[in-house]
């Protein structure tokens, strides 16, 4: 009878043993690139999946080195979540170099995104904007197709990531709320802005401002004196009064162009540097929209 | 040194030098020109068309870019409207959760839209700075064969040379292939009436363009071509996921 007993309590046991290693089995591990994107999948996947970030916290995903450890965990990964139009070109380098381009699957966030050129270019070429995640709008696009994406592999859960989809989307668009209240009152037709770079176009877009010149060429490519020349004219004439610059990348030339024009200068986050948290996108946005709020009020009263 | 070694023995006069030009040598002159202005002008050429975006979606004659032909407000509200897309269908099927299977089920009016807080329908500061466009609902009458498609019309907008938005949603039993099939259409007039239906002819007749996006996969595959790694989805994949999601709209 013990021994029936014993024998009972083991076959449970293992029973349990061998229900929780499916389970782990069945989990997905989502890879992310950028940051915003681990804040989308976390809030999408909730517990019911594991996000494995490619490059460390404390790493600059602009212009980034990839590192051996980034292969390996690559290699950890079910699918993997990119931006895929520029941002995050060196994670193409890393499936290379892991052998990992034809094996693991890749989300595109940007499939559904109906993106927009790069505003105010010199030169009025008409160049694909990737920084579609600095938003509102085109970031609960990407949230949907994440989510929707990650439903196809885990189709136990589609319904689930659905529906958490839907409710992060509802927290995005309240800040758009909240950033209304800010602005009440404030005389929006003062309002006149150029960008260090071109990160800033979505949300810009989305809360109906204009981006009259953008002083970067390309991305990370600083301007050549002449260039410079005709920007601060450009400034100049279009009485341009505040200049958004980025956060996390101190510039001298937005100081010179800050010394040149007499405009206002404001930092923005491009949501790329720092600790990976769920809250990390809806945080860093919120303090962007204070810092355009910020910036409208200033020139509303004249301040710049 | 003995005769015949050394410069000494050998006097030159410079006066029978004469330099003779071969007979085409003008001729490959320019053409050596010619090859050098091609070469340089096809390396501008293909430097240029480097960072260039170059839209590789062929269009109808009835359909306009977003990317390429709207600008400011009108391609601020397409893009919202593009979200917007995904979310109607959404807002139905909480609006109808509760109507019972031999009900009408509606689709959801201005007011539920800004319940929603939906760009680009939300009268909030962004929908002022874009236009102020007027929205009106067009409801498909519950029943019989001209019943129609829903529609949202945005018109009259305060900016200058602003056009007209239009989103169609088109149902199967209004004659329409793909169910609550959803399209945006603009029209460069700032004033237009309610079309009489979402048919793409009539449409077509009255002056509407159908917008399509350049999207995040047409970029992608801009960019890498074949070899832009294993995708997600395959029907199968997509077919097995709706089937999954309970809702009105997944099922």
């Amino acid at each position: 009878m013990r021994s029936l007993l014993k024998i009972s309590v083991l076959s449970l046991f293992a029973a349990l043993t061998l229900a929780s290693h499916a389970a782990d089995a069945a989990r997905l591990k989502v890879g992310i690139t950028l940051h915003p994107y681990y804040s989308f999948v976390a809030n999408i996947v909730g517990d019911r999946a594991d996000i494995v970030p490619l490059i460390d916290a404390d790493a600059n995903p602009h212009g980034y080195a990839p590192q051996p450890a980034d292969m390996i965990r690559m290699m950890s990964m079910d699918v993997l979540v990119v931006n895929g139009i520029g941002h995050d070109s060196w994670a193409f380098e890393i499936l290379d170099a892991a052998g990992m381009r034809k094996k693991l699957k890749l989300i595109y966030a940007n499939d559904g995104v109906s993106l927009i050129p790069v505003a105010g270019a010199a030169t009025g070429e008409k160049v694909v904007n990737p920084h579609t995640f600095i938003s509102t709008t085109a970031a609960i696009q990407q949230v949907y197709t994440i989510a929707r994406k990650l439903g196809e592999l885990d189709t136990a859960n589609a319904t689930f990531y659905r529906d958490n989809a839907r409710r992060y989307a509802l927290q995005i668009r309240k800040l758009r709320a909240e950033f209304d209240t800010k602005i009440t009152g404030a005389d929006l037709s003062k309002f006149r802005c150029a960008t260090m770079h071109s990160g800033y176009d979505y949300i810009l877009q989305e809360l109906g401002l204009q981006v009259t010149a953008v002083i970067e060429p390309r991305h990370g490519v600083e301007p050549t004196a002449r260039q410079l020349a005709e920007t601060i004219d450009r400034i100049k004439a279009a009485k341009v009064n505040v200049l958004f610059a980025e956060k996390y990348f101190a510039s001298k030339l937005s100081d010179t162009i800050r010394q040149a024009t007499g405009v206002r200068m404001y930092s923005i986050s491009h949501i790329s540097s720092g600790k990976y948290t769920p809250e990390k996108f809806i945080d860093e946005m919120r303090e962007n929209l204070n810092t355009l709020a910020a910036a409208i009020n200033d020139s509303s009263k004249g301040g710049a | 040194m003995g005769q015949g070694h050394g410069h000494d023995a050998i006097t030159v006069s410079t006066a029978a030098l004469q330099l003779v030009r071969p007979a085409g040598a003008r001729f490959e002159g320019l053409l050596l020109a010619a090859i050098a202005a091609v070469i340089i002008a096809g390396l501008a050429l293909y430097v240029r068309e480097l960072g260039r975006h170059e839209s590789h979606e062929p269009l109808y004659e009835w359909q306009v870019s977003a990317f390429d032909t709207l600008t400011g407000a009108d391609q601020a509200i397409y893009n919202a409207l593009f979200t917007a897309k995904d979310d109607i269908p959404y807002i139905y099927d909480d609006i109808n959760v509760t109507t019972p299977d031999n009900a009408v089920f509606r689709w959801p009016n201005l007011q539920d839209l800004q319940d929603y807080e939906l760009p680009p329908f939300l009268h909030d500061r962004s929908w002022q700075q874009n236009g102020s466009l007027k929205w009106t609902l067009f409801e498909p009458l519950a029943k019989g064969e001209m019943q129609g498609s829903t529609m949202y019309l945005g018109t009259d907008g305060s900016q200058p040379a602003q056009g007209s938005f239009l989103l169609v949603v088109g149902h199967t039993h209004a004659g329409f292939q793909n169910k609550n099939a959803i399209s945006i259409w603009w029209n460069s007039k700032n004033h237009v009436e309610m079309p009489q239906s979402g048919f793409r002819d009539g449409l077509i007749l009255q002056g509407w363009r159908e917008v399509v996006p350049h999207n995040g996969a047409q970029e992608v595959k801009r960019i890498f071509g074949d070899d832009a790694g294993s995708s997600t989805s395959t029907k199968e994949d997509q077919k097995q996921a709706d089937q999954a999601i309970q809702g009105i709209t997944g099922n």
